[in-house]
């Protein structure tokens, strides 16, 4: 259970990125993507993007729920004011994903993560269960975003490089994810 | 066994099977030793390159009817009817008629391949003597093979009444023409034993072994790995074409460029095979003859005696087809006259004869039963067919490449005989097939459909269901079976069934056009096959009821489509996949669904896109499908367009990432070609020289992607280059070692070979070598850091030493996984 989070300015640029594990059920923290999805994560969160754009009008929240998938990358965004996307991709079992390979490997059933993701949030991604917890991720983060902006040096689209951000949001994090 | 052309190192076994069981087909080809002597592979000669025609031409040349446009590709000419299979051969084939053709390469290309594709299948059985007239011209194949490419489009206008008495008439109407037992057999060896020596005479003396020309299993479609075993020799053959020759190449992407919306040839390929040569089964009767062909000749001793054998061996005989096929269709007698030999006088004698026993579906077809060579006054070459199964064509391939001689086999016929045959065939279907069609559809419409529909239908389905003795109680499924039409042991309908006869008129409306009536029918029909639980019947009725209702409805709201056309897609990709187990109807289903929907526009685009992500995650396609629906997902979204006034909407984002992802695929199947053009396109979606700080891993994994595509683009060959001769430098490579080339190019397919090249590569490069065996680590993941900085190198148009090895190991790795399941799993 991987997580991949990134902040997207107005111009689809990336203002802050982060990857992390899950810490519940015994986890680590810490990421398990493959190599590839470096790159790949990126790719389908900017994909994402043209999905939260048709998602932002049709709802009053900020909280614009899963609005992406990608083979077994669910992507879940919120919205700021300023139009400013927090988007968090889950993927249950990066080792499952394929990208761009033709795989005959197996069918897309398998029994080994099936067990325990019963449990996991992105097992089932539009839970309530999961809903709430990367809500609750969200407005923590938001909080924390808002106060890190308020810095009167940041500027509009700039890259936040503030490790005191980072701390607050691999914390919330923790709590949530 | 005859002399063996091809491959004197084989063993008979080996060679046998390559003939038909097709992904063996490259199996020999492993072993250095016949990768040498099987040379004539690469031989571009006439033939091989006409066959390869149609995708190799340039999308944009689908109006090029005549060779000279072909050979563009090779310039070997004096082809006539250049360009065979698909869009370029299409438009020769119909040349004769005027056709207002639609755009080329748009979207009107699939529906008209789709409507086309459900076409009124008319079996030939002909006398012995007939066959031999026809084999003495020189057609192998016997009348089959003469009338087949003449049936697949009716010359002139072909006007229908539909059911509810409106005449629309048609100009690209066609028929098939197949053999009595078409489509019954799997197109692969299942029975070693009983097809051995046959194989074995097949391939090796195909001019001369004249009983069985091409066997009927062959003829028979529905196979996917043989689909994309054929597409990708297409697409193999189109890189090796536009690798070493540069300006072809430039021209080619220039013209990619101008239009991005421009369906890949290779994938309507792909959706014409998979329409083609569609299996003889219970569950559809669009593949069962709705005529039959009875041919006699004018040399036949006692003609009338003959006729009379041949109907009656259509009916309990030899000919008869299994009994789940409705046996009362049309019978049409031809009389071929041999117009060298025979007398006329007689022959009109006969004919009269004829009509008098038989009535009036009868016709006289003169031929000359000399054979006619090339340089003979008014000689054509006997069109190709389009609508040929994967296998027919992969042997009509693997026939060509074996030939040592470089002349065309296309057999040729008189231009009188051409003409003979098409004046018959037009004959044929307007005054005789589509009128007993028009009147059987309109009297099983009265007698069975109309019942069905309206209240009191409801309540006969309703009352049917629950009899008398059974009550409602929960055991009516079973009760249910008892008194149903469906004999759930053997899985069929009697043909003179109600649903049986409804699922023959739904079909017939579909062949004759009739959209709405064969919606409305179907739509009844899901019904009372899930009543019965016939699953197959089930699967088939909701496919074609997804696939008339989207042809029928031409307004379709966004509200109906999802209820109902979503419905019938998801119930028959279910019923298809889980109930019976057919992942080629499943995917045959979808494909017809994707390309309707992404006709329609809109915010069906979104639902063509995730059909198709459906397919590549469901895997139920081959490795070259896998990549042609990724392209085909970032067509539906580049065609989206943005609600106006918002200016959001549009997938522009998406699009390129599934261009980025078909290019990456592309390059690991090493079609460097197009691999190219989705890149261009991605490129110019994703706009990577405008803006701010943009991602840094996607901009330089796209000029990671640039960089491999650039270091490959004068074809894959050139990997080992570096090994054997210590220099990237492909021009002199190519000089040096032309032979070596080709055996090395056949490689990588093997997975034995592709490890030993990627490590061979990947040593040197001191790239860590578990990655290259690890099956989820993607080795590509390095090539990011690896070229961290080579953005800028874009522009640099050598081939730099490293690239090779970017580009191997993508490319060899999928090999590896892909290979192994592809002999167990798939098939």
């Amino acid at each position: 259970m991987s997580y991949y989070f990134t902040i997207i300015g107005t111009r689809d640029n990336p203002l802050f990125e982060l990857d992390f594990g899950t810490s519940k059920i015994g986890g680590d923290g810490i990421a398990r993507f493959r190599d590839e999805a470096k790159h790949m994560n990126q790719f389908i969160v900017h994909a994402a993007l043209d999905m939260v754009e048709e998602a932002q009008w049709a709802t009053k929240e900020l909280y614009l729920r899963r609005v992406d998938t990608f083979q077994n990358n669910h992507i879940h965004c919120f919205l700021t004011g300023g139009n400013v996307k927090f988007m968090l991709l889950m993927n249950p079992d990066p080792a499952a994903t394929t990208y761009s390979a033709y795989q005959t490997t197996s069918p897309p059933s398998r029994p080994a993560t099936a067990r325990q993701s019963t449990t996991m949030l992105a097992a089932n991604p539009t839970s309530q269960q999961t809903e709430d917890a990367v809500r609750q991720f969200m407005f923590e983060v938001y909080e924390s975003w808002v106060k890190c902006i308020m810095n009167p040096f940041y500027q509009v689209n700039q890259v936040v490089t503030s490790p005191i951000f980072r701390g607050r949001v691999a914390t919330a994090a923790k709590k949530y994810l | 066994m005859t002399p063996n052309t091809d491959d004197p190192l084989q063993s008979p076994q080996e060679s046998d099977s390559e003939s038909i069981s097709v992904p063996k087909i490259r199996q020999p080809r492993k072993s250095p030793l016949s990768s040498v002597t099987s040379l004539p592979y690469r031989r571009s000669n006439a033939s091989l390159s006409t066959l390869f025609a149609s995708t190799t031409s340039l999308p944009t040349q689908h109006n090029a009817a005549f060779p000279s446009e072909s050979g563009t590709v090779t310039p070997t000419a004096g082809v006539v009817n250049g360009s065979v299979f698909s869009p370029g051969g299409s438009t020769a084939i119909r040349s004769p008629s005027p056709l207002p053709s639609g755009q080329p390469g748009t979207s009107g290309e699939t529906r008209d391949i789709i409507v086309r594709a459900f076409a009124p299948h008319v079996s030939i059985l002909a006398s012995q003597d007939t066959e031999e007239l026809i084999r003495h011209k020189g057609i192998h194949g016997g009348l089959l093979e003469l009338l087949r490419p003449f049936g697949e489009h009716v010359p002139g206008k072909v006007t229908i009444r539909d059911s509810s008495g409106v005449s629309r008439s048609w100009e690209d109407f066609g028929i098939r023409f197949v053999g009595v037992k078409d489509g019954l057999e799997n197109p692969r060896i299942t029975d070693r034993r009983s097809t051995d020596s046959t194989a074995n005479l097949q391939r090796n003396g195909q001019r001369a072994s004249m009983l069985e020309y091409k066997p009927a299993r062959l003829r028979s479609g529905g196979d996917v790995p043989q689909i994309e075993e054929l597409v990708d020799r297409h697409l193999t053959f189109a890189e090796e074409q536009s690798g070493p020759v540069e300006a072809d190449y430039i021209t080619q992407k220039d013209a990619q460029t101008l239009d991005p919306n421009a369906t890949s040839p290779f994938y309507t390929l792909y959706l014409r095979r998979l329409l083609s040569g569609l299996p003889l089964v219970p569950s559809e009767t669009i593949s069962h003859p709705v005529a039959s062909v009875i041919a006699i000749s004018s040399r036949s001793p006692s003609p009338i005696e003959e006729l009379r054998n041949l109907f009656t061996s259509s009916n309990q005989g030899e000919h008869r087809l299994p009994q789940w096929v409705h046996n009362e269709f049309l019978r049409y007698y031809v009389l071929v006259h041999d117009e060298d030999y025979d007398d006329i006088t007689k022959s009109m004698n006969l004919f009269d004869q004829m009509k008098r026993h038989f009535g009036l579906h009868c016709h006289l077809l003169r031929l000359r039963s000399t054979q006619c060579v090339p340089s003979d006054d008014g000689s054509v070459k006997l069109p190709h067919c389009e609508w040929i199964s994967a296998a027919e064509e992969l042997a009509e391939i693997v026939r060509r490449e074996t030939n040592e001689d470089d002349e065309d086999l296309t057999p040729c016929i008189f231009e009188s005989d051409a003409n003979a045959v098409r004046a018959f065939v037009r004959e044929m279907v307007t005054q005789s097939i589509v009128p007993s069609m028009e009147r059987a559809s309109a009297t099983w419409n009265d007698q069975v459909a109309s019942r069905r529909r309206g209240l009191s239908g409801r309540f006969m389905s309703l009352s049917k269901r629950f009899t008398a003795f059974g009550g409602r109680n929960s055991s009516v499924p079973s009760l249910g079976a008892s008194i149903s039409n469906y004999d759930s042991l053997q899985g069929f309908y009697r043909p003179d069934a109600p649903e049986a006869v409804m699922r023959k008129l739904a079909d017939y409306a579909m062949m004759l056009r009739d959209f709405k009536l064969a919606q409305s029918t179907y739509e009844i029909l899901c019904q009372d096959f899930k009543n019965d639980k016939a699953w197959r019947y089930y699967a088939a009725a909701n496919e074609m009821a997804a696939v008339s209702s989207l042809l029928a409805i031409s307004g379709l709201s966004a509200k109906v489509r999802v209820e109902a056309v979503d419905q019938y897609l998801e119930t028959a990709y279910y019923s298809y996949i889980t109930r019976v187990g057919a992942p080629y109807n499943a995917l045959r289903t979808l494909v017809l669904g994707i390309e309707l929907l992404k006709l329609r526009g809109g915010s069906a685009l979104d639902d063509a896109a995730r059909w198709s992500n459906k397919i590549i995650d469901d895997r139920i396609i081959g490795p070259v499908g896998h990549v042609l629906m990724m392209e085909r997902v970032a067509s539906c979204y580049t065609e989206r367009q943005a609600v106006s006034g918002v200016g959001t909407g549009d997938r522009r984002r998406r699009s390129g990432f599934w261009n980025m992802l078909a290019t990456d695929a592309w390059l690991r199947l090493e079609k460097t070609g197009q691999a190219e053009k989705c890149l261009s396109e991605a490129t110019r979606l994703y706009g990577f020289d405008d803006g701010d700080v943009r991602f840094d891993e996607m901009a330089s994994f796209i000029s990671a992607l640039q960089e491999a595509v650039k270091a490959n683009r004068h074809g894959p060959q050139h990997f080992d280059g570096a090994d054997l001769l210590g220099d990237g430098d492909d021009d002199q490579h190519t000089l040096v070692e032309p032979l070596q080339e080709e055996s090395e190019q056949l490689g990588p397919r093997s997975p034995a070979m592709g490890h030993r090249k990627s490590m061979s590569t990947a040593g040197p490069m001191g790239q860590p070598l578990p990655s290259v065996q690890t099956v989820f680590d993607d080795p590509l993941g390095a090539v990011p850091s690896a070229y961290g900085d080579a953005g800028g190198a874009y522009e640099n148009m050598t081939a730099t030493p490293m690239s090779p090895h970017a580009v191997d190991m993508p490319a060899s790795m999928p090999v590896v996984d892909r290979r192994d399941p592809r002999d167990d799993g798939f098939e």
